[in-house]
């Protein structure tokens, strides 16, 4: 991989979500960012007058609003100000978080804001996901983001009961963590002894993938605001410092069964490069909580092992042991993921914001009961592309290899 | 009896018949079934703009029946329980059409709680659009290349210089190993079933925006003289969704799926219409 | 294209994007268009902090950011052009038929202009500083379009 050596260290002093809801009539695009944009001064006691660049993003065909960052500047206060529009798929969020580290790390800017928004409800978002498939061929067969390719891959791993067993745990481990976290849009309460009568009765979409697996569609917004080092240490008692981070993409591709081929997920390849550049030997004992972008529990149970250099089943045990909760050896998705809210455009950002959170110890009811040091976040989209983050509580770490 | 917020499984019926809407209710047909949990069955009737409520002891003939317990049926009529949520976590069940019961709300106005002040809410506007607009897309040499092939009943691929790994539909380079596809290779038409999406859901189709016909089979087919990943993607004959099995690698086990066929369309004009679905190959 | 480009295979497919969407107005916009509709007047909101009047309305200050969804003032339907275009080319997601004018219109008491259509004056004729009016739409569609259109103020 190139040259990743920052030129400064970047911190996280401003965080701001709203709450997310399956529609918001009350509010329009505009309207709602700037409930997340305050938030986030709010949060690191700035003003408009602070930021020295904007960055905003989304997904257009959700809305159907081409540079809806035009119209938006009533809302994210980038009137008269430096600002980028950017759009990657599901991992917009992530690409918004790396740009802005990016672009204060370089010198560039002393201060960014990033937004991330999506007004699902606004729009078709299966129809949107098709249509970004290639026209010629792929936009008559593809259903969306729906698919069916965990499931079966999983299956075939480990037989049908343990797969689908395990994933309905994944599922309920989600909701019971969405239960805690006060911004999320699905939670429903879900109890152990509804798992045999969920893996039966809840409706299907496609093959094994039910309605209960997969992540809502949702409204929302969540801007971070990003600072040198100097400036962080000025602004927040408790910058969460960006230690690395990365984007791994994958090639156009026409392949049903595109996360077999060449044999390694992004994901995998993404994790193994991050840990080899940063010395992290051991990844499940290293890290305090890990955000992942799990937009349904098939994906999200198979990724434990790609995110974790796990192998065999290690990913399922730690499921079924339910090492993944809150109170685990590993919290995944104390916020409750994706499962719990997916405004796409946001997403990716949430879980870097959720991970943030997580490190400076204000979460809110869904904080990890022990301190936590050192968080992992993860995006996912496009064509099963990756971005991948490391955030710390404190600039002291060792190790890192770049060349 | 048992009180939901404050308002009793029975105060819900019985003000049904005052807060009928008939304009809401104009051409609809039909009988719902009302299954409240510990609480009793109730038969609504919907015909000619008219509604007819009874308390029965069995529900037959509905054409939807919905199930569920006294707090999710009086959360719903009030506004304190998301019916999707409901539904999704299974505390309401539908046997029946489920579109149709969506449509029981435009039948009534909202329950109103006792003392709850009747205040105007605002109202907020909403405004419906169906966009649409006209492309044209060029194929360039590579896609036209194998899009033609298809007139002529012949499936195309396109092999790597370096890797090997064939392509089909065609891309004019390997992006793996970042160079030029040069060498074309007939494959198939035939082959064996790898990859089903049994695709309950349904989305719309790019070219209209209407909703597709479901259940139907997305499928990758690995296409005589292909191997490993190398699937064919494209649709399966909608009749044939349940007697097909997938073949799958795992490690050293291979397991055969079924033999398939290309069926193609009658007017061949070089596009992906130019196979209609895959077959069982019997 | 380079010299010998082979275009043997090359053609175009016709395709076309169709997809549904909802738009919510929001409480700030629907205020404006209802208003407009039902009592065929037009309102603003002001920032008090950089004294101006903005129209159609927004719930915060583009400049300041000031919370400002509460400040309506009361706007005169009419205006002056304070710029315009002439469109000449019809297209089916046009409001008219070509030729005509689509005007840059402040209303009096407001400081950002509107765009909306100008009509009962030659293209040819329109001028900037011209004084047009709101002519209100007996018909609703709880749009913009609740303003049939502007036309001069004689």
């Amino acid at each position: 991989m190139g040259n990743r050596k920052k030129n400064r260290n970047v911190g996280i002093v401003g965080i701001g979500e709203t709450k997310f809801s399956s529609h918001r009539e009350d509010v329009n695009q505009p309207e709602m960012i700037h409930e997340a944009v305050r938030q986030a001064l709010d949060d690191a006691g700035l003003t408009m007058d602070d930021i020295d660049c904007v960055v905003h993003g989304n997904m257009e065909l959700f809305e159907m609003v081409h540079q809806p960052d035009m119209w938006h500047t009533l809302g994210t206060g980038a009137f008269g100000k430096n600002a980028f529009r950017l759009t990657t798929g599901g991992t917009t969020g992530g690409t918004l978080v790396a740009a802005a580290d990016n672009l204060v790390a370089s010198g560039m800017y002393d201060t960014v804001l990033a937004i991330g928004f999506e007004k699902l409800q606004e729009g078709h978002t299966t129809g949107g996901i098709t249509n970004m498939a290639d026209p010629l061929w792929a936009r008559k067969l593809q259903s969306g983001a729906l698919t069916d390719s965990a499931a079966v891959k999983v299956i075939a791993e480990f037989g049908g009961d343990r797969a689908r067993r395990a994933a309905m745990m994944y599922r309920i481990i989600m909701d019971k963590h969405a239960c805690l976290n006060p911004n999320s849009h699905r939670a429903f309460g879900l109890e152990w002894d509804q798992l045999e009568d969920l893996m039966k009765n809840s409706p299907p979409l496609i093959g094994d993938l039910r309605l209960i697996h997969m992540c809502s569609q949702s409204d929302g917004a969540c801007a971070m605001i990003f600072s040198a080092e100097e400036k962080a240490k000025k602004i927040s008692k408790n910058p969460v410092w960006i230690r690395d981070h990365i984007t791994v993409h994958r090639e156009e591709t026409l392949n049903l069964c595109n996360n077999y081929y060449p044999n390694e997920t992004t994901h995998r390849f993404a994790a193994e490069t991050l840990y080899k550049r940063n010395g992290i030997e051991n990844p499940l004992e290293y890290f305090d909580v890990f955000e992942m972008y799990d937009p349904s529990a098939w994906w999200g149970l198979d990724w434990i092992r790609d995110f974790f250099l796990l192998s065999g089943d290690e990913h399922i045990r730690l499921v079924e042991e339910k090492e993944i909760m809150i109170n685990g050896k590993i919290p995944i998705n104390p916020s409750g993921g994706v499962i719990a809210a997916n405004p796409i455009g946001a997403t990716a950002m949430i879980r870097v914001a959720e991970a943030a959170k997580q490190v400076r110890g204000d979460a809110g009811p869904h904080q990890i009961p022990r301190p936590v040091k050192h968080a992992m976040a993860s995006s996912f989209g496009g064509t099963m592309w990756t971005v991948l983050f490391l955030l710390e509580k404190e600039l002291n770490w060792q190790g890192g290899k770049h060349d | 009896m048992t009180e939901y917020f404050g308002v009793k499984v029975t105060d819900i019926f019985d003000s049904m018949a005052e807060r009928f809407r008939s304009e809401g209710a104009r051409g609809v047909s039909r009988s719902f079934g009302y299954e409240i949990k510990d609480h009793g069955k109730w038969k609504l009737t919907i015909a000619d703009g008219k509604m007819q409520l009874a308390q029965v002891d069995q529900l037959t003939g509905c054409d939807v029946t919905v199930s569920m317990d006294g707090k999710t049926f009086v959360g719903l009529n009030v506004g304190k329980v998301d019916g999707m949520e409901a539904f999704t976590s299974r505390k309401l069940t539908v046997k029946g059409d489920f579109a149709l019961f969506g449509q029981t709300s435009r039948f009534f106005t909202k329950f109103i709680l006792p003392g709850e002040k009747i205040t105007q809410e605002q109202e907020l506007l909403v405004l419906k659009r169906t966009i649409s607009v006209n492309q044209r897309f060029a194929t360039g040499p590579v896609m036209g290349k194998f899009l033609k092939a298809l007139k002529e009943k012949q499936i195309l691929a396109i092999k790597c210089p370096v890797c090997g790994r064939l392509q089909s539909p065609p891309r004019e380079v390997c992006a793996i190993c970042r160079v030029k596809n040069t060498e074309w290779v007939p494959i198939g038409p035939k082959g064996e079933m790898r990859m089903l999406e049994y695709c309950y859901y349904a989305s719309p189709a790019p070219l209209t925006g209407e909703t597709r016909e479901t259940p139907y089979g997305a499928i990758g087919v690995l296409l005589d003289g292909c191997k490993d990943e190398e699937v064919f993607w494209h649709l399966l004959r909608p009749d044939q969704l349940n007697k097909v099995k997938m073949g799958i690698v795992l490690g050293d086990k291979v397991v055969h799926g079924t033999r398939l066929r290309p069926v193609w369309a009658e007017e061949r004009t070089g596009s992906i219409d130019d196979i209609k679905y895959f077959e069982i190959d019997e | 294209m380079k010299p010998g480009f082979d275009t043997t295979d090359c053609y175009t497919i016709e395709g076309k994007l169709a997809l549904p969407y909802t738009y919510f107005a929001g409480r700030v916009g629907s205020t404006f268009i209802t208003t407009l509709r039902d009592k065929q007047k037009i309102m603003g909101v002001k920032c008090k902090r950089c004294n101006k009047v903005f129209v159609p309305p927004r719930q915060t200050c583009e400049r300041c950011m000031e919370d400002i969804r509460n400040n309506w003032v009361d706007l005169k339907s009419g205006g002056e052009v304070v710029n315009f275009t002439v469109v000449r080319y019809d297209d089916r997601h046009l409001p008219r038929k070509a030729p005509f004018v689509l005007g840059m219109i402040r209303l009096e008491g407001a400081d950002s202009p509107m765009v909306h259509i100008l009509e009962g004056v030659d293209p040819d004729q329109v001028k900037i500083g011209m004084k047009v009016k709101a002519v209100f739409s007996p018909k609703t569609t709880n749009t913009i379009l609740d303003i049939d259109h502007f036309e001069p103020n004689v």
